[in-house]
Protein backbone atom coordinates (compact mmCIF):
# COMPACT_ATOMS: atom_id res chain seq x y z
CA UNK A 1 0.00 0.00 0.00
CA UNK A 2 1.35 3.27 -0.47
CA UNK A 3 2.21 5.47 1.83
CA UNK A 4 -0.04 8.51 0.17
CA UNK A 5 -2.43 8.48 -2.59
CA UNK A 6 -3.79 11.48 -4.81
CA UNK A 7 -6.54 9.93 -6.46
CA UNK A 8 -7.55 12.64 -9.38
CA UNK A 9 -7.15 15.53 -6.96
CA UNK A 10 -8.75 18.87 -8.55
CA UNK A 11 -8.91 22.43 -6.37
CA UNK A 12 -10.10 25.48 -8.13
CA UNK A 13 -10.27 28.80 -6.84
CA UNK A 14 -13.66 30.52 -8.65
CA UNK A 15 -12.49 29.69 -12.65
CA UNK A 16 -8.97 29.32 -12.11
CA UNK A 17 -8.22 25.30 -11.72
CA UNK A 18 -4.67 25.11 -9.83
CA UNK A 19 -4.77 21.28 -9.36
CA UNK A 20 -6.23 19.65 -12.12
CA UNK A 21 -7.35 16.05 -11.74
CA UNK A 22 -3.77 15.18 -10.45
CA UNK A 23 -3.27 11.88 -9.33
CA UNK A 24 -0.10 10.95 -7.35
CA UNK A 25 1.43 7.88 -5.39
CA UNK A 26 4.19 7.80 -3.15
CA UNK A 27 5.92 4.66 -1.64
CA UNK A 28 7.39 4.52 2.05
CA UNK A 29 10.56 6.33 2.14
CA UNK A 30 10.37 7.64 -1.72
CA UNK A 31 12.39 11.17 -2.26
CA UNK A 32 10.09 13.24 -4.87
CA UNK A 33 11.00 16.22 -6.92
CA UNK A 34 8.26 18.38 -7.60
CA UNK A 35 9.55 20.92 -10.74
CA UNK A 36 7.28 23.23 -12.43
CA UNK A 37 6.88 26.94 -13.35
CA UNK A 38 5.64 29.38 -10.58
CA UNK A 39 1.92 29.30 -10.99
CA UNK A 40 2.13 25.81 -11.90
CA UNK A 41 -0.17 24.48 -9.04
CA UNK A 42 2.93 22.87 -6.57
CA UNK A 43 2.45 24.79 -3.74
CA UNK A 44 -1.45 24.68 -4.38
CA UNK A 45 -0.85 20.59 -4.57
CA UNK A 46 0.88 20.74 -1.06
CA UNK A 47 -1.82 22.68 0.58
CA UNK A 48 -4.27 20.16 -0.63
CA UNK A 49 -1.92 17.23 0.85
CA UNK A 50 -1.55 19.15 4.15
CA UNK A 51 -5.25 19.77 4.31
CA UNK A 52 -4.77 24.23 4.46
CA UNK A 53 -7.26 23.88 1.09
CA UNK A 54 -9.73 21.05 1.15
CA UNK A 55 -9.74 19.52 -2.12
CA UNK A 56 -12.91 19.92 -4.57
CA UNK A 57 -13.02 16.61 -6.19
CA UNK A 58 -10.81 13.48 -6.06
CA UNK A 59 -9.78 12.08 -3.23
CA UNK A 60 -6.01 12.01 -0.54
CA UNK A 61 -5.52 8.60 1.54
CA UNK A 62 -2.68 8.78 3.51
CA UNK A 63 -1.77 5.13 5.15
CA UNK A 64 -5.12 3.71 3.73
CA UNK A 65 -7.34 6.26 5.43
CA UNK A 66 -9.11 9.00 3.54
CA UNK A 67 -8.44 11.82 4.68
CA UNK A 68 -9.59 14.35 1.88
CA UNK A 69 -11.98 16.27 4.47
CA UNK A 70 -9.85 16.30 7.35
CA UNK A 71 -8.49 19.55 8.69
CA UNK A 72 -4.71 20.28 8.99
CA UNK A 73 -4.42 19.72 12.52
CA UNK A 74 -5.61 16.19 12.72
CA UNK A 75 -3.24 15.74 9.29
CA UNK A 76 0.00 16.59 10.60
CA UNK A 77 -0.60 13.85 14.34
CA UNK A 78 -0.83 11.51 11.19
CA UNK A 79 2.45 11.98 9.81
CA UNK A 80 2.41 14.43 7.24
CA UNK A 81 5.17 17.77 8.08
CA UNK A 82 5.53 20.31 5.99
CA UNK A 83 7.89 23.63 5.49
CA UNK A 84 7.06 26.89 3.77
CA UNK A 85 8.96 28.40 0.76
CA UNK A 86 9.17 31.87 2.70
CA UNK A 87 9.86 30.44 6.69
CA UNK A 88 7.06 30.79 8.80
CA UNK A 89 8.84 30.50 12.00
CA UNK A 90 7.07 31.53 15.37
CA UNK A 91 9.47 34.72 15.70
CA UNK A 92 8.83 35.71 19.33
CA UNK A 93 9.60 32.03 20.56
CA UNK A 94 13.27 30.90 20.67
CA UNK A 95 14.41 28.11 18.07
CA UNK A 96 14.06 25.39 20.78
CA UNK A 97 10.66 26.63 21.46
CA UNK A 98 9.94 26.29 18.09
CA UNK A 99 11.09 22.98 17.36
CA UNK A 100 9.45 21.66 20.71
CA UNK A 101 6.34 22.99 19.21
CA UNK A 102 6.51 20.42 16.56
CA UNK A 103 7.49 17.47 18.92
CA UNK A 104 4.27 18.53 21.18
CA UNK A 105 1.38 18.86 19.00
CA UNK A 106 3.04 16.83 15.59
CA UNK A 107 3.00 13.22 16.92
CA UNK A 108 0.23 11.36 17.62
CA UNK A 109 1.12 10.20 20.98
CA UNK A 110 -0.17 13.58 22.51
CA UNK A 111 1.13 12.98 25.91
CA UNK A 112 4.36 14.20 25.39
CA UNK A 113 5.13 16.52 27.73
CA UNK A 114 7.07 20.00 27.29
CA UNK A 115 9.91 18.86 29.04
CA UNK A 116 10.34 15.67 27.04
CA UNK A 117 9.28 18.13 23.82
CA UNK A 118 12.38 20.57 24.40
CA UNK A 119 14.45 17.34 24.89
CA UNK A 120 13.10 16.30 21.27
CA UNK A 121 13.55 19.63 20.27
CA UNK A 122 17.19 19.92 21.42
CA UNK A 123 17.99 16.56 19.73
CA UNK A 124 16.69 17.91 16.47
CA UNK A 125 18.15 21.48 16.79
CA UNK A 126 21.64 19.64 16.83
CA UNK A 127 20.69 17.26 13.67
CA UNK A 128 20.79 20.49 11.74
CA UNK A 129 23.59 22.15 12.86
CA UNK A 130 21.96 25.23 15.10
CA UNK A 131 22.77 24.26 18.65
CA UNK A 132 24.46 27.57 18.80
CA UNK A 133 21.36 29.03 18.09
CA UNK A 134 18.57 27.09 20.77
CA UNK A 135 17.93 29.51 22.54
CA UNK A 136 17.84 32.60 19.69
CA UNK A 137 14.26 34.14 19.00
CA UNK A 138 14.01 32.42 15.81
CA UNK A 139 12.77 35.87 14.59
CA UNK A 140 16.54 36.85 14.45
CA UNK A 141 17.79 34.08 12.43
CA UNK A 142 19.07 34.70 9.09
CA UNK A 143 16.92 32.96 6.08
CA UNK A 144 19.01 30.13 5.47
CA UNK A 145 18.66 29.37 9.58
CA UNK A 146 15.17 29.80 9.53
CA UNK A 147 15.08 27.40 6.84
CA UNK A 148 16.96 24.67 8.47
CA UNK A 149 14.75 25.58 12.27
CA UNK A 150 11.54 24.55 10.13
CA UNK A 151 13.09 21.40 8.78
CA UNK A 152 14.50 20.44 12.41
CA UNK A 153 10.55 21.38 13.60
CA UNK A 154 8.68 19.45 11.25
CA UNK A 155 11.37 16.46 11.72
CA UNK A 156 10.63 16.92 15.47
CA UNK A 157 6.66 16.05 14.77
CA UNK A 158 8.20 12.24 13.41
CA UNK A 159 6.46 12.95 10.18
CA UNK A 160 6.34 9.90 7.39
CA UNK A 161 5.61 12.29 4.82
CA UNK A 162 7.61 15.80 4.55
CA UNK A 163 6.57 18.06 2.25
CA UNK A 164 8.98 20.50 1.65
CA UNK A 165 8.52 23.98 -0.45
CA UNK A 166 11.34 25.30 -2.10
CA UNK A 167 14.08 24.42 0.43
CA UNK A 168 16.41 25.30 -1.58
CA UNK A 169 15.61 28.28 -3.21
CA UNK A 170 17.91 31.25 -2.32
CA UNK A 171 20.67 29.02 -1.25
CA UNK A 172 24.32 29.06 -2.35
CA UNK A 173 25.31 26.19 -4.00
CA UNK A 174 27.76 24.71 -1.67
CA UNK A 175 25.04 25.05 1.37
CA UNK A 176 22.71 23.20 -1.69
CA UNK A 177 24.85 20.29 -1.92
CA UNK A 178 25.10 20.16 1.82
CA UNK A 179 21.21 20.55 2.07
CA UNK A 180 20.99 17.54 -0.54
CA UNK A 181 23.25 15.40 1.56
CA UNK A 182 21.35 16.33 4.96
CA UNK A 183 17.95 15.39 3.20
CA UNK A 184 19.52 12.04 2.01
CA UNK A 185 21.08 11.30 5.38
CA UNK A 186 17.37 11.60 7.77
CA UNK A 187 15.72 10.09 5.05
CA UNK A 188 17.41 7.00 5.63
CA UNK A 189 18.09 7.51 9.50
CA UNK A 190 14.56 8.79 10.08
CA UNK A 191 12.48 6.79 7.44
CA UNK A 192 10.37 9.26 5.91
CA UNK A 193 9.23 10.31 2.33
CA UNK A 194 10.19 13.35 1.08
CA UNK A 195 8.13 15.55 -1.62
CA UNK A 196 10.28 18.42 -2.62
CA UNK A 197 9.70 21.48 -4.63
CA UNK A 198 12.72 22.32 -6.43
CA UNK A 199 12.99 25.15 -8.21
CA UNK A 200 15.41 25.28 -11.15
CA UNK A 201 18.15 23.81 -9.56
CA UNK A 202 19.29 21.14 -11.53
CA UNK A 203 21.50 19.68 -9.40
CA UNK A 204 19.25 19.38 -6.89
CA UNK A 205 16.93 17.16 -8.59
CA UNK A 206 19.42 15.18 -10.07
CA UNK A 207 21.15 14.78 -6.51
CA UNK A 208 17.79 14.28 -4.17
CA UNK A 209 15.19 13.08 -6.36
CA UNK A 210 14.79 9.24 -6.83
CA UNK A 211 11.51 10.37 -8.82
CA UNK A 212 10.44 13.54 -10.90
CA UNK A 213 6.70 15.09 -11.37
CA UNK A 214 6.25 18.18 -13.28
CA UNK A 215 3.76 20.52 -13.10
CA UNK A 216 2.42 22.70 -15.60
CA UNK A 217 -0.61 24.70 -15.56
CA UNK A 218 -2.09 22.56 -12.26
CA UNK A 219 -1.80 19.33 -14.66
CA UNK A 220 0.87 16.16 -13.79
CA UNK A 221 2.74 16.83 -17.09
CA UNK A 222 5.41 13.81 -15.99
CA UNK A 223 5.72 11.38 -13.72
CA UNK A 224 8.72 9.36 -14.18
CA UNK A 225 12.62 8.00 -12.24
CA UNK A 226 14.50 11.31 -12.86
CA UNK A 227 17.29 10.46 -15.36
CA UNK A 228 14.01 9.56 -17.60
CA UNK A 229 12.38 12.64 -16.94
CA UNK A 230 15.13 14.87 -17.31
CA UNK A 231 15.52 13.73 -20.53
CA UNK A 232 11.81 14.15 -21.50
CA UNK A 233 11.28 16.77 -24.27
CA UNK A 234 8.22 18.29 -22.74
CA UNK A 235 10.22 19.08 -19.28
CA UNK A 236 13.36 20.82 -21.64
CA UNK A 237 10.85 22.43 -22.97
CA UNK A 238 9.22 24.05 -20.03
CA UNK A 239 12.43 24.49 -18.08
CA UNK A 240 14.79 25.20 -20.99
CA UNK A 241 12.78 26.67 -23.37
CA UNK A 242 12.09 25.16 -26.61
CA UNK A 243 15.55 24.31 -28.22
CA UNK A 244 16.49 27.22 -30.47
CA UNK A 245 16.10 25.84 -33.97
CA UNK A 246 12.49 25.26 -33.51
CA UNK A 247 12.18 28.83 -32.22
CA UNK A 248 14.02 29.73 -35.66
CA UNK A 249 11.89 27.27 -37.44
CA UNK A 250 8.70 29.25 -35.82
CA UNK A 251 9.71 32.66 -36.97
CA UNK A 252 10.72 31.35 -40.77
CA UNK B 1 14.41 19.34 37.28
CA UNK B 2 15.68 23.12 37.52
CA UNK B 3 12.91 24.07 35.21
CA UNK B 4 10.66 22.49 37.70
CA UNK B 5 11.62 24.76 40.80
CA UNK B 6 11.91 27.97 38.64
CA UNK B 7 9.02 27.78 36.85
CA UNK B 8 6.62 29.76 39.60
CA UNK B 9 9.30 32.42 40.33
CA UNK B 10 7.60 35.14 38.30
CA UNK B 11 4.61 34.70 40.69
CA UNK B 12 6.93 36.49 43.69
CA UNK B 13 6.92 39.97 42.36
CA UNK B 14 3.30 39.71 41.05
CA UNK B 15 2.44 38.42 44.48
CA UNK B 16 4.48 40.89 45.83
CA UNK B 17 2.79 43.54 44.10
CA UNK B 18 -0.69 42.99 45.60
CA UNK B 19 0.36 42.65 48.73
CA UNK B 20 1.96 45.76 49.11
CA UNK B 21 -0.92 47.20 47.67
CA UNK B 22 -3.07 45.85 50.49
CA UNK B 23 0.00 47.04 53.38
CA UNK B 24 -0.61 50.51 51.86
CA UNK B 25 -4.14 50.52 51.92
CA UNK B 26 -4.80 48.72 55.50
CA UNK B 27 -2.05 50.80 57.00
CA UNK B 28 -2.09 54.22 55.44
CA UNK B 29 -5.05 56.51 56.02
CA UNK B 30 -7.18 57.47 53.27
CA UNK B 31 -5.73 55.18 51.26
CA UNK B 32 -7.81 52.23 50.33
CA UNK B 33 -9.67 53.35 47.84
CA UNK B 34 -7.10 53.88 45.49
CA UNK B 35 -5.01 50.99 45.96
CA UNK B 36 -8.31 48.96 45.76
CA UNK B 37 -8.69 51.29 42.08
CA UNK B 38 -4.80 50.20 41.26
CA UNK B 39 -5.67 46.42 42.37
CA UNK B 40 -8.29 46.67 40.15
CA UNK B 41 -6.93 47.70 37.33
CA UNK B 42 -4.17 45.18 37.34
CA UNK B 43 -6.28 42.18 37.84
CA UNK B 44 -8.66 43.57 34.60
CA UNK B 45 -5.55 43.79 32.75
CA UNK B 46 -4.33 40.10 33.77
CA UNK B 47 -7.63 38.36 33.90
CA UNK B 48 -7.85 39.90 29.64
CA UNK B 49 -4.50 39.20 28.94
CA UNK B 50 -5.18 35.80 29.27
CA UNK B 51 -6.57 36.08 26.22
CA UNK B 52 -5.57 39.31 24.37
CA UNK B 53 -1.89 38.76 25.40
CA UNK B 54 -1.58 35.56 24.82
CA UNK B 55 -3.09 34.69 22.02
CA UNK B 56 -3.52 37.97 19.98
CA UNK B 57 -6.61 39.01 19.22
CA UNK B 58 -8.56 41.73 20.46
CA UNK B 59 -11.95 41.29 22.18
CA UNK B 60 -13.77 44.54 22.16
CA UNK B 61 -16.73 42.87 23.99
CA UNK B 62 -14.63 41.86 26.66
CA UNK B 63 -16.43 43.93 29.49
CA UNK B 64 -20.08 42.26 28.64
CA UNK B 65 -18.09 39.41 30.21
CA UNK B 66 -17.83 41.68 33.80
CA UNK B 67 -21.14 42.40 33.33
CA UNK B 68 -22.87 39.14 33.19
CA UNK B 69 -20.34 38.31 36.31
CA UNK B 70 -22.22 41.39 38.03
CA UNK B 71 -25.07 40.42 37.29
CA UNK B 72 -24.38 36.66 38.96
CA UNK B 73 -23.95 38.34 42.04
CA UNK B 74 -26.50 40.11 42.20
CA UNK B 75 -28.75 37.75 41.37
CA UNK B 76 -27.64 35.38 43.96
CA UNK B 77 -27.94 38.47 46.41
CA UNK B 78 -31.20 39.42 45.26
CA UNK B 79 -32.91 36.25 44.38
CA UNK B 80 -31.79 33.81 47.14
CA UNK B 81 -32.50 36.81 50.19
CA UNK B 82 -35.60 35.00 51.47
CA UNK B 83 -33.77 31.75 52.27
CA UNK B 84 -33.22 31.35 56.11
CA UNK B 85 -29.75 29.88 57.09
CA UNK B 86 -27.55 30.93 53.74
CA UNK B 87 -25.79 34.13 55.53
CA UNK B 88 -22.45 34.32 53.38
CA UNK B 89 -23.55 31.20 51.51
CA UNK B 90 -25.22 33.66 49.27
CA UNK B 91 -21.70 35.46 48.31
CA UNK B 92 -20.19 32.40 47.55
CA UNK B 93 -23.13 31.36 45.06
CA UNK B 94 -22.70 34.81 43.38
CA UNK B 95 -19.03 34.32 42.69
CA UNK B 96 -19.83 30.55 41.30
CA UNK B 97 -22.96 31.93 39.13
CA UNK B 98 -20.74 34.91 38.04
CA UNK B 99 -18.19 32.74 37.13
CA UNK B 100 -20.46 30.05 35.09
CA UNK B 101 -22.26 32.75 34.00
CA UNK B 102 -19.43 34.43 32.49
CA UNK B 103 -17.69 30.96 31.43
CA UNK B 104 -21.19 30.55 29.11
CA UNK B 105 -21.29 33.59 27.59
CA UNK B 106 -17.87 33.43 26.20
CA UNK B 107 -18.71 29.47 25.41
CA UNK B 108 -21.62 30.60 23.44
CA UNK B 109 -19.60 33.66 21.70
CA UNK B 110 -16.42 31.84 21.34
CA UNK B 111 -18.18 29.33 19.51
CA UNK B 112 -18.87 31.41 16.71
CA UNK B 113 -16.76 34.15 16.79
CA UNK B 114 -13.11 32.06 17.35
CA UNK B 115 -14.01 30.95 14.23
CA UNK B 116 -13.09 34.57 12.40
CA UNK B 117 -9.52 35.75 12.46
CA UNK B 118 -7.92 38.88 13.67
CA UNK B 119 -9.92 42.28 12.48
CA UNK B 120 -12.76 40.28 11.69
CA UNK B 121 -12.83 38.94 15.49
CA UNK B 122 -12.63 42.15 16.87
CA UNK B 123 -15.59 42.99 14.63
CA UNK B 124 -17.80 40.35 15.76
CA UNK B 125 -17.38 41.36 19.33
CA UNK B 126 -17.88 45.06 19.32
CA UNK B 127 -21.91 44.27 19.22
CA UNK B 128 -21.68 42.02 22.01
CA UNK B 129 -21.26 44.03 24.93
CA UNK B 130 -24.39 46.46 22.96
CA UNK B 131 -26.38 43.08 22.29
CA UNK B 132 -26.38 42.11 25.50
CA UNK B 133 -27.35 45.30 27.61
CA UNK B 134 -29.96 45.97 24.97
CA UNK B 135 -30.96 42.45 25.50
CA UNK B 136 -31.38 42.56 29.21
CA UNK B 137 -33.28 46.18 28.89
CA UNK B 138 -35.46 45.40 26.28
CA UNK B 139 -36.48 42.12 27.23
CA UNK B 140 -37.03 43.36 30.89
CA UNK B 141 -34.80 40.24 32.29
CA UNK B 142 -32.78 40.54 35.24
CA UNK B 143 -34.81 44.02 36.54
CA UNK B 144 -34.38 45.29 32.83
CA UNK B 145 -33.45 48.76 32.29
CA UNK B 146 -33.41 49.54 36.74
CA UNK B 147 -31.39 46.77 37.04
CA UNK B 148 -30.97 45.62 40.21
CA UNK B 149 -30.41 47.18 43.33
CA UNK B 150 -29.48 44.74 46.43
CA UNK B 151 -27.97 46.53 49.29
CA UNK B 152 -31.13 45.86 51.30
CA UNK B 153 -31.32 42.33 50.69
CA UNK B 154 -27.78 42.04 51.37
CA UNK B 155 -27.60 43.88 55.01
CA UNK B 156 -30.93 41.70 55.53
CA UNK B 157 -29.07 38.35 54.74
CA UNK B 158 -25.56 39.00 56.64
CA UNK B 159 -26.57 41.81 58.72
CA UNK B 160 -25.12 45.44 58.68
CA UNK B 161 -21.54 45.05 60.09
CA UNK B 162 -20.79 42.44 57.52
CA UNK B 163 -22.65 43.74 54.50
CA UNK B 164 -20.42 47.03 55.28
CA UNK B 165 -17.27 45.24 55.55
CA UNK B 166 -17.97 43.10 52.76
CA UNK B 167 -18.82 45.66 50.32
CA UNK B 168 -15.82 48.43 51.42
CA UNK B 169 -13.48 46.10 52.43
CA UNK B 170 -13.68 41.88 51.25
CA UNK B 171 -14.57 42.59 48.24
CA UNK B 172 -11.55 44.56 47.29
CA UNK B 173 -9.66 41.92 49.37
CA UNK B 174 -11.19 39.42 46.64
CA UNK B 175 -10.25 40.98 43.87
CA UNK B 176 -6.61 40.52 44.56
CA UNK B 177 -7.28 37.02 45.22
CA UNK B 178 -8.82 36.95 42.05
CA UNK B 179 -5.66 38.51 40.26
CA UNK B 180 -3.19 36.08 41.97
CA UNK B 181 -5.66 33.36 40.68
CA UNK B 182 -5.24 34.51 37.25
CA UNK B 183 -1.08 34.79 37.48
CA UNK B 184 -1.05 31.44 38.89
CA UNK B 185 -3.32 30.29 35.71
CA UNK B 186 -0.93 32.53 32.95
CA UNK B 187 2.08 30.91 34.47
CA UNK B 188 0.30 27.32 34.17
CA UNK B 189 -0.67 28.34 30.56
CA UNK B 190 2.61 29.93 29.69
CA UNK B 191 4.62 27.41 31.11
CA UNK B 192 2.69 24.16 29.24
CA UNK B 193 0.89 22.87 26.34
CA UNK B 194 -1.41 25.88 26.24
CA UNK B 195 0.92 28.77 26.31
CA UNK B 196 3.17 26.90 23.45
CA UNK B 197 0.29 26.37 21.22
CA UNK B 198 -1.13 29.98 21.85
CA UNK B 199 2.17 31.18 20.92
CA UNK B 200 2.30 29.18 17.89
CA UNK B 201 -0.90 30.66 16.27
CA UNK B 202 -0.15 34.12 17.96
CA UNK B 203 2.76 34.41 15.51
CA UNK B 204 1.29 32.64 12.41
CA UNK B 205 -1.65 30.61 12.97
CA UNK B 206 -1.57 28.85 9.54
CA UNK B 207 1.81 27.32 10.36
CA UNK B 208 0.37 26.45 13.70
CA UNK B 209 -2.11 24.47 12.21
CA UNK B 210 -0.52 22.16 9.97
CA UNK B 211 2.31 22.07 13.13
CA UNK B 212 -1.09 20.08 14.25
CA UNK B 213 -2.34 22.37 16.43
CA UNK B 214 -5.95 22.78 16.87
CA UNK B 215 -5.78 26.51 17.02
CA UNK B 216 -9.81 27.12 17.56
CA UNK B 217 -9.93 25.10 20.47
CA UNK B 218 -6.63 26.64 21.88
CA UNK B 219 -8.56 30.08 21.44
CA UNK B 220 -11.66 28.82 23.33
CA UNK B 221 -9.44 27.85 26.46
CA UNK B 222 -7.89 31.11 26.68
CA UNK B 223 -11.27 33.04 25.93
CA UNK B 224 -13.17 31.20 28.08
CA UNK B 225 -10.85 30.97 31.15
CA UNK B 226 -9.87 34.99 30.61
CA UNK B 227 -14.01 35.64 30.70
CA UNK B 228 -14.37 33.55 33.80
CA UNK B 229 -11.92 35.73 35.70
CA UNK B 230 -13.44 38.32 33.99
CA UNK B 231 -16.76 37.58 35.53
CA UNK B 232 -15.35 36.73 39.05
CA UNK B 233 -14.14 40.64 39.29
CA UNK B 234 -17.45 42.05 38.24
CA UNK B 235 -18.61 40.35 40.81
CA UNK B 236 -16.34 41.69 43.07
CA UNK B 237 -15.28 44.91 42.27
CA UNK B 238 -18.71 45.96 40.67
CA UNK B 239 -21.40 44.09 42.92
CA UNK B 240 -20.50 43.90 46.06
CA UNK B 241 -18.91 46.80 46.07
CA UNK B 242 -21.97 49.32 44.78
CA UNK B 243 -24.22 46.75 46.14
CA UNK B 244 -26.46 47.63 42.83
CA UNK B 245 -25.84 46.37 39.47
CA UNK B 246 -27.34 48.94 36.31
CA UNK B 247 -26.89 48.09 32.56
CA UNK B 248 -25.59 50.96 31.04
CA UNK B 249 -22.71 50.89 34.24
CA UNK B 250 -22.39 47.60 33.71
CA UNK B 251 -21.32 47.25 30.06
CA UNK B 252 -19.44 50.02 29.44
CA UNK B 253 -17.38 49.86 26.55
CA UNK B 254 -14.87 51.90 28.12
CA UNK B 255 -13.48 49.42 30.83
CA UNK B 256 -12.53 47.34 27.78
CA UNK B 257 -10.26 49.93 26.01
CA UNK B 258 -8.76 50.59 29.75
CA UNK B 259 -7.89 46.84 29.99
CA UNK B 260 -6.67 47.30 26.22
CA UNK B 261 -4.99 50.02 27.01
CA UNK B 262 -3.26 48.28 30.20
CA UNK B 263 -2.30 44.91 28.65
CA UNK B 264 -0.32 47.37 25.62
CA UNK B 265 1.37 49.48 28.07
CA UNK B 266 2.67 46.95 30.59
CA UNK B 267 3.57 44.24 28.14
CA UNK B 268 0.97 42.19 26.18
CA UNK B 269 1.48 38.20 26.94
CA UNK B 270 3.45 38.67 29.89
CA UNK B 271 2.74 37.90 33.24
CA UNK B 272 3.86 40.96 35.15
CA UNK B 273 3.17 43.49 32.24
CA UNK B 274 -0.56 43.75 33.24
CA UNK B 275 0.40 44.50 36.72
CA UNK B 276 2.96 47.35 35.94
CA UNK B 277 0.24 48.54 32.78
CA UNK B 278 -2.52 48.98 35.40
CA UNK B 279 -0.31 50.42 38.26
CA UNK B 280 0.77 53.09 35.27
CA UNK B 281 -2.90 53.68 34.17
CA UNK B 282 -4.52 53.22 37.84
CA UNK B 283 -2.11 56.13 38.83
CA UNK B 284 -1.59 58.17 36.11
CA UNK B 285 -5.62 58.07 35.14
CA UNK B 286 -5.67 59.02 39.50
CA UNK B 287 -3.10 61.95 39.66
CA UNK B 288 -4.28 63.53 36.06
CA UNK B 289 -7.82 63.87 37.84
CA UNK B 290 -6.07 65.59 40.31
CA UNK B 291 -3.84 67.97 38.84
CA UNK B 292 -6.29 68.74 35.97
CA UNK B 293 -9.94 66.90 36.12
CA UNK B 294 -11.59 67.02 32.89
CA UNK B 295 -8.55 66.29 31.12
CA UNK B 296 -6.87 63.12 31.82
CA UNK B 297 -8.21 61.59 29.02
CA UNK B 298 -6.19 64.22 26.45
CA UNK B 299 -2.97 64.21 28.40
CA UNK B 300 -3.50 60.70 28.52
CA UNK B 301 -3.68 59.98 25.13
CA UNK B 302 -0.23 61.33 24.33
CA UNK B 303 1.46 59.66 26.82
CA UNK B 304 -0.12 56.25 25.77
CA UNK B 305 1.11 57.09 22.14
CA UNK B 306 4.48 57.88 23.30
CA UNK B 307 4.66 54.48 25.54
CA UNK B 308 3.52 52.60 22.70
CA UNK B 309 6.05 54.20 20.33
CA UNK B 310 8.66 54.04 22.89
CA UNK B 311 8.20 50.65 24.15
CA UNK B 312 6.28 48.41 21.22
CA UNK B 313 6.72 45.34 23.18
CA UNK B 314 5.33 47.31 26.48
CA UNK B 315 7.61 47.67 29.94
CA UNK B 316 7.96 44.56 30.98
CA UNK B 317 8.43 43.37 27.52
CA UNK B 318 11.16 45.97 27.04
CA UNK B 319 12.93 45.16 30.45
CA UNK B 320 12.17 41.13 29.58
CA UNK B 321 14.57 41.63 26.74
CA UNK B 322 16.73 43.61 28.63
CA UNK B 323 17.52 41.26 31.39
CA UNK B 324 17.93 38.44 29.22
CA UNK B 325 20.79 36.26 30.95
CA UNK B 326 20.87 38.05 34.06
CA UNK B 327 19.86 37.11 37.67
CA UNK B 328 16.36 39.04 37.76
CA UNK B 329 15.53 36.86 34.31
CA UNK B 330 14.13 33.93 36.10
CA UNK B 331 11.71 36.41 38.20
CA UNK B 332 10.02 37.94 34.75
CA UNK B 333 7.77 36.25 32.70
Amino acid sequence: MALLQLENVTKRFGGLVAVNDVSLEVEDGESIAIVGSNGSGKTALFNVISGVYLADEGRVVFKGKDITTLPPHTRAPLGIGRTFQIPRPFSSASVRENVAVGAMFGTLSGAISVDESLEVADRYIHLVGLTPHTDKEAGSLTPVEKKLMEIARSLAMRPKLLLMDEALAGMHPRDIDEMVAFLKRIKAEEGIAIIAMVEHIMRAVVGFAERVMVMHQGQKLVDAPTAEALRDPRVVEIYLGRPAEDETHARG
Amino acid sequence: MKAKHTKYLPLLPVSCAYFILFLIGKNVAGMWQLMAMLAFYCALGQAFNIFIGMTGYVDFGYVAFLGVGTYGMALSVSRLAGFPNLGLGVVVIGLILSFVMAGALSVAVGAVALRLRGAYFAIATVGVNEGFRYLIEGARIWGGAEGIIFSGQLTETLGRDTASSLSTFWADVMVMIVAVIAAVITVGYMRGRVGYALTALREDEDAAKVMGINVTKYKIIAFITSASLAGLLGACAWALKVMYVFPPEAFQIQYTIEAIIIVVLGGAGTLLGPVVGGLIYGLSKYWLAVVMPGFQLLIFAPIVIFIVVAFPEGVVGWVKRRAKGTAIQSYLL
